[in-house]
C-alpha cells in the first residue's frame, strides 16, 4: 500500500463520527434510496444506488466498529479497505454525485447520505483518487484564487464594461460598507449581466456595497472535490478579506456550493465564527422587496418554471425566497410537479460540471430534466445557479429543446421600475 | 340404495339437494360392504372404521324429526346426533383420503414417468445471445409470494389430510400431534394470504390470459408436448390459461370454503361445514396436481422456462419455439436485448467494468 | 431438561446479551461524538431533530411512484409485527410475567390474527423482493438475509403454537426468539433503536439549516 494511500485511509478514518455511525448501523439495504437519485432513476444501473457509493467506507466502518469486524479482522476473516477499493470506486463517488440530496430525504431511517459522500470524499482526495478535472480546478483555486484561473484583472475588465453600460460606479475595496459581494468564476465569465443586474438593483435600493480585490471568488472546489484542508483555505480568503473591509454582511452569489461552503461549513473549516453575517443574494432581494425598497414594476406574461438549484434550496435552506420574487415579477409561474426541496438536480454540481469523464453520462441524466420540463409545458425556466445554467443549457442544446434559461436576479433587475434607478 | 337420503327436512332445500347429490354419486361406488363389517379391510390400524354401523343405520332410518328444542340458543343446538357427519367421516377417510392420494401419486409417477421417456425439451435452436424481457419485478414478486404461500398451504394440508395413514406410522402418535396442532395452525393462518395472493395474481395477470385466436388450436394440437412440432402461441398459451382460470375458480373455491371452515360463527350449520371441507379438500387435491405439472414444467421439464420468473428476461429462441407470435411482435418492437446488457444490469459484477465504461465513453 | 435450559439459563441468557449489546450499541455510537457546529443556525436543531424522527415515518411522494407496493408492505410488517409482540396476550402474558411484573391490555384475538397475517404478508413480500430486485441484491448481505430469516423463523413457529397446547411448539417459538435477542445487537436489526439517532441527527441538521426533512 502506498503512502498516500495510507494517508488517504487516515483521513477516511478520522471522518467516522456518532452521525455516521448512526448511519451505517441504521442502514437495512431497503434500496429506496436509488428511487431517488436521478443517476439511478435515468440508467436503471443498481450501482448508481447512493448508499452503494459508500461502500468503502462502510468497509472501513464495519472492521472498525463493529463487533464482526473486529473480530474478524482478528481471525482474518474480514476484508481490510484496500487501494482497489479507492480505484474501483472514484467513478461512483465523483462522476455520478452530484451532493444534491435527495437520498438525503427519502431515507426511512433519516440517513444524510450525501453527508456521507461528502465525508468519503475527504478520503478519496488525500489518497488522489479523484477525477483529473476537479483535481485541476482545486489546484487553479489554491494558486491562482479560482478555479476557472479568473484573475481579478479579468474581473476588473468585466467591471468596467458594467461601468460602461450603466453609468454606475462599482466599489471596489470599499472600506466600512455594509455587504461585501462574491462572484463565483462562472458568472464573471459566462453571465456577467449578473453582475449589471445587483449594480443595478444595489444602486435602486440604496445598498451599501463593495467587492474585494483580494477574494472575489465564491467558488469552493475544495467543498466539492472533498478536501478539508483546500476549502478551508479558499473560505478563510473570503473571512479576511471580509474582515479587513469591516463588512456586516457577505452575499453568497447564484452559485449553488458556494452557498454551502460559506455559509454552512465555513465557521467549521476555520474553526471559528464570523463577524459577519453570510447572505444569499436571494434572501437579500427578498428582504428588500419585504421593506419595500426594492419596487418591482408590471409582472411578464410568459409562462416560467423554476427550476431550485440543490445547494440554495434543499441543503441550503432557502427555499420560499425565489418563489416570492419570480411570483413578483411573473404572472403565469408553473411550479414543475417536483419542485421546492424536491426538485431534481441538473446533474452538474458536486464537481460533475468538471469532470469531462463524466459528460456522457451528465448529458444522459438530463432526460429526468427535460421529463420534468415537459411535464410543465413551459418554455422558460428560472434558475439561479450559474452552475446549472450552463448545465441546463448544455442539456437543451444536447436535447435540441427550445427552452430558455433565466438567472432569476436578472429577471428581477429587468424589473425595476424606472423612477428607482437614476439612469 | 341405502336410506341415507330418505328424510325430507323441511325448510332446507337447495342444500339438502346439492349433499344428496354428493353422496348419490359417492355412494354409486361399492362401499356398502365396507360398511356392513366391523373390522377395517385394506386400511391402516390408524384408520378405524365406526364400529358401531348399524346402530348408525337406525338412527338414519327413524322417522321422527331429528331436530328438537334446546336452551342453547345456535345452530344446530337441537340436533344431539348428525347422522350425516358419519357419512361425511366415512367419505373423508374410505375415499377422498385414499383416492386422493393415490391420485397425487400417479401425478407425480406420471410426471417421472413423462421425463424419463420425453426427457427435457430443450431448446431446438439453442440458446440464444439475446433475451426479451418477459416478466417485470412485481411480477415475479406476486408469482413467488403465491408460490410460497401456496407450497406452505399444500404441505400442512397434505400433512392435515394423510398425516394419520401416513404419518402417525412413521413419527408415533405424540410427534404427530404435535405436527398436526402446528400445520392446523400454520395452514388457518396463512390461509387468508391465499387469498390475497390469488387476488394480486387476478389483477396482474388477467389481461394475458383471456382467450385469444391460436389457443384452441394449441390445445387440440396438445400443444406440441408431444413430439418434436412447436405450436405457435401468444404471451401465454392455451396451457397456461388453463392452468390460470382453474387457479382463479378452483382457487376462489378453495378460498371461501376455507374462510367457512375458519369463521364457524357466521350461522353455518354443521352440513355446511362438511361440505365445505369437501370442497376445499377436493379442489385443493385438484390444485395441487396441477401445480405439481407446473412445477415439473418450471424446474427440469423444460430448458429456458423459469428464467423469466427468476430474472425478468426469457431467451429469444425459447420465446420463439414456445410463445412465437409474441416473440415476434417483441423482436419488430426492437426489444431484444444483448445477454451482456441484461447481466450487467441485473447482477453487476464490480465497478471495475463501469469505471471502464465510463473512461471509455468519456475518450 | 432442554425445555428447562430454553425457559431457564438461556433465557436470561439472552435477554442480558440483548440488553448490554443494544446500549452498549448505541453507547459506542454516541462516543465516536459530532464535532460541534459553528454555523449560525437559521432553524431549531432540537426541534429539526424531533420533527424528523416522526416525519420520515411518512413516505416521500415523489420517491414512491415505483416503489408503492414496497412501502405498503413495510408499513404492513412494521405495524403488524409491533403490535402483536406487544398488544397480544401471550405475549403480554409472557412479558408480565417475566420482565416487568405487570401486563397491559391485550387487543381481542381476532385483531391478533390479523396484525399475524398483515406482518407475514409484509415481510414475505419484502423478503421475496430483497431476493428479486437488482438493488437490494447488489446492497444486501448475510447479516440482512440472516436477519430476515429469523425474523420470520420467530413469527413462523409463533404461528405454529397459536394453539397453545403443546409446550414443545412453544418451547421451539421461545428458543427462536431467544437467537434472535442474541444476534440482534451485533446485527442491522438494531435500526430498531438507531434510527432514533439517524433520524435525529439528520433531523437536526436540516433543521438549522431551516429545511424540514
Amino acid at each position: 500500500m502506498s503512502d498516500r494511500f495510507e494517508q488517504g485511509l487516515e483521513a477516511l478514518r478520522q471522518q467516522i463520527d456518532a452521525r455516521i455511525s448512526s448511519y451505517f448501523s441504521s442502514c437495512v439495504h431497503c434500496g429506496l434510496c436509488a428511487e431517488a437519485c436521478l443517476f439511478y432513476t435515468e440508467t436503471q444501473d443498481p450501482r448508481y444506488t447512493p448508499i452503494y457509493k459508500l461502500e468503502p467506507m462502510k468497509k472501513l466502518w464495519r472492521r472498525e466498529h463493529t463487533f464482526w469486524g473486529k473480530l474478524g479482522s482478528i481471525f482474518g476473516l474480514s476484508e481490510p479497505l484496500t487501494e482497489k477499493d479507492f480505484a474501483d470506486w472514484e467513478t461512483l463517488v465523483y462522476d455520478s454525485c452530484t451532493l444534491c440530496g435527495r437520498c438525503s430525504m427519502v431515507c426511512p431511517v433519516g440517513n444524510d447520505i450525501t453527508y456521507m459522500i461528502r465525508k468519503q470524499r475527504e478520503g478519496f482526495s488525500v489518497a488522489g483518487y479523484a477525477p483529473d478535472g476537479m483535481k485541476e480546478a482545486t489546484r487553479r483555486a489554491l494558486k491562482i484564487g479560482s478555479p476557472m484561473g479568473v484573475t481579478y484583472k479579468t474581473l476588473k475588465a468585466a467591471l468596467a464594461h458594467v461601468e460602461k453600460d450603466t453609468g454606475l460606479q462599482i466599489p471596489v475595496d470599499k472600506k466600512g460598507a455594509d455587504y461585501m459581494t462574491l462572484f463565483s468564476s462562472m458568472e464573471i465569465v459566462n453571465f456577467p449581466e449578473y453582475i449589471e443586474s445587483i449594480a443595478r438593483i444595489f444602486d435602486a435600493t440604496g445598498v451599501s456595497w463593495t467587492i474585494s480585490s483580494k477574494a472575489f471568488e465564491a467558488t469552493n472546489s475544495g467543498i466539492q472535490i472533498g478536501n478539508k484542508e483546500a476549502a478551508a483555505e479558499l473560505v478563510n480568503r473570503v473571512v479576511i478579506a471580509a474582515e479587513d473591509l469591516a463588512v456586516k454582511y457577505v452575499i453568497s452569489p447564484e452559485c449553488g456550493h458556494a452557498y454551502t461552503a460559506i455559509r454552512w461549513e465555513g465557521p467549521n473549516l476555520i474553526g471559528r465564527q464570523y463577524p459577519f453575517e453570510v447572505i444569499h443574494i436571494l434572501e437579500l432581494l427578498e428582504q428588500l422587496k419585504a421593506e419595500g425598497r426594492l419596487q418591482l414594476e408590471y409582472r411578464d406574461a410568459t409562462p416560467m418554471t423554476l427550476h431550485d438549484p440543490c445547494q440554495i434550496v434543499r441543503r441550503g435552506g432557502v427555499v420560499q425566497q425565489p418563489r416570492e420574487l419570480l411570483n413578483s415579477v411573473a404572472e403565469n409561474f408553473v411550479e414543475m410537479k417536483d419542485h421546492g426541496v424536491m426538485n431534481w438536480c441538473c446533474g452538474g454540481g458536486g464537481g460533475v460540471s468538471a469532470n469531462e469523464r463524466a459528460e456522457p453520462l451528465r448529458l444522459h441524466i438530463f432526460d429526468r430534466k427535460k421529463k420534468q420540463l415537459q411535464e410543465t409545458g413551459v418554455n422558460t425556466m428560472v434558475t439561479a445557479c450559474a452552475n446549472c445554467r450552463i448545465i441546463l443549457e448544455e442539456g437543451i442544446e444536447h436535447n435540441e429543446m427550445d427552452t430558455e434559461v433565466i438567472s432569476l436576479t436578472e429577471l428581477v433587475a429587468d424589473h425595476l421600475t424606472a423612477s428607482s434607478e437614476k439612469k | 340404495m341405502n336410506g341415507g337420503s330418505n328424510h325430507s327436512l323441511v325448510g332446507h332445500g337447495v342444500k339438502t339437494t346439492v349433499i344428496r347429490l354428493l353422496l348419490l354419486w359417492l355412494f354409486a361406488l361399492p362401499l356398502e360392504t365396507v360398511a356392513d363389517t366391523k373390522e377395517s379391510r385394506g386400511l391402516p390400524s390408524t384408520m378405524v372404521l365406526n364400529p358401531a354401523a348399524e346402530l348408525w343405520r337406525d338412527v338414519r332410518q327413524r322417522d321422527m324429526p331429528t331436530s328438537g328444542t334446546s336452551q342453547v340458543r345456535g345452530v344446530d343446538s337441537g340436533v344431539l346426533i348428525n347422522a350425516n357427519g358419519d357419512k361425511w367421516r366415512k367419505f373423508r377417510m374410505q375415499q377422498l383420503i385414499p383416492i386422493g392420494g393415490y391420485l397425487l401419486l400417479g401425478i407425480i409417477v406420471g410426471l417421472t414417468l413423462f421425463y424419463l421417456v420425453r426427457g427435457k425439451v430443450k431448446i431446438v435452436a439453442g440458446a440464444s445471445d439475446r433475451k426479451l424481457p418477459r416478466y417485470t419485478s412485481y411480477e415475479r414478486l406476486i408469482h413467488w409470494f403465491m408460490a410460497s404461500i401456496f407450497l406452505f398451504l399444500a404441505i400442512t394440508g397434505l400433512i392435515i389430510l394423510f398425516g394419520r395413514p401416513l404419518l402417525i406410522p412413521i413419527f408415533g402418535k405424540e410427534i404427530f400431534s404435535v405436527i398436526a396442532s402446528a400445520s392446523k395452525e400454520g395452514h388457518n393462518l396463512m390461509g387468508p394470504l391465499f387469498m390475497v395472493a390469488l387476488i394480486l395474481v387476478f389483477v396482474k395477470f388477467v389481461r394475458r390470459n383471456i382467450y385469444q385466436k391460436g389457443d384452441m388450436s394449441w390445445l387440440l394440437r396438445g400443444g406440441g408436448i408431444i413430439g418434436k412440432k412447436h405450436v405457435p402461441s401468444n404471451f401465454f398459451n392455451m396451457g397456461e390459461k388453463s392452468m390460470f382460470w382453474m387457479l382463479v375458480l378452483v382457487g376462489s373455491v378453495i378460498v371461501v370454503s376455507g374462510l367457512v371452515l375458519i369463521f364457524p360463527v357466521f350461522g353455518q350449520s354443521r352440513e355446511w361445514m362438511e361440505l365445505a371441507h369437501v370442497g376445499h379438500a377436493i379442489g385443493a387435491i385438484l390444485m395441487i396436481g396441477v401445480i405439481l405439472g407446473h412445477i415439473y414444467i418450471g424446474s427440469v421439464g423444460m430448458e429456458g422456462a423459469i428464467d423469466g420468473m427468476k430474472n425478468g428476461y426469457c431467451d429469444l429462441n425459447w420465446a420463439k419455439e414456445h410463445h412465437d407470435l409474441w416473440a415476434t411482435q417483441m423482436e419488430k418492437r426492437g426489444e431484444a436485448i444483448a445477454n451482456e446488457d441484461v447481466n450487467r444490469f441485473s447482477d453487476p459484477d464490480t465497478n471495475e467494468s463501469l469505471g471502464r465504461e465510463l473512461r471509455e465513453a468519456g475518450k | 431438561m432442554i425445555a428447562q435450559f430454553i425457559d431457564g439459563p438461556l433465557w436470561t441468557f439472552s435477554l442480558s446479551v440483548f440488553l448490554i449489546g443494544v446500549i452498549w450499541r448505541i453507547v459506542t455510537i454516541l462516543m465516536a461524538g459530532n464535532r460541534k457546529d459553528l454555523a449560525t443556525p437559521r432553524g431549531s436543531a432540537s426541534a429539526g431533530a424531533v420533527r424528523t424522527v416522526f416525519s420520515r415515518s411518512i413516505y416521500e411522494r415523489s420517491a414512491a411512484t415505483r416503489g408503492r407496493l414496497l412501502l405498503i408492505a413495510g408499513y404492513l410488517f412494521h405495524i403488524g409485527l409491533f403490535a402483536l409482540l406487544f398488544f397480544a396476550q401471550p405475549h403480554i402474558d409472557f412479558i408480565a410475567e417475566r420482565i416487568t411484573g405487570l401486563g397491559w391490555t391485550a387487543m381481542p384475538h381476532w385483531a391478533f390474527i390479523l396484525s399475524a397475517e398483515l406482518a407475514f404478508l409484509g415481510l414475505l413480500l419484502l423478503w421475496i423482493h430483497r431476493l428479486l430486485s437488482p438493488v437490494t441484491r447488489l446492497l444486501s448481505d448475510l447479516d440482512d438475509h440472516l436477519g430476515s430469516i429469523l425474523v420470520f423463523l420467530v413469527m413462523l413457529t409463533g404461528c405454529l403454537a397459536l394453539a397453545q397446547s403443546f409446550e414443545s411448539l412453544r418451547l421451539i417459538h421461545l428458543l427462536s426468539a431467544e437467537l434472535l435477542l442474541i444476534y440482534f445487537p451485533f446485527s442491522k436489526l438494531m435500526h430498531t433503536f438507531t434510527f432514533i439517532l439517524s433520524r435525529g441527527y439528520t433531523g437536526a441538521t436540516m433543521g438549522r439549516k431551516g429545511v424540514n426533512a
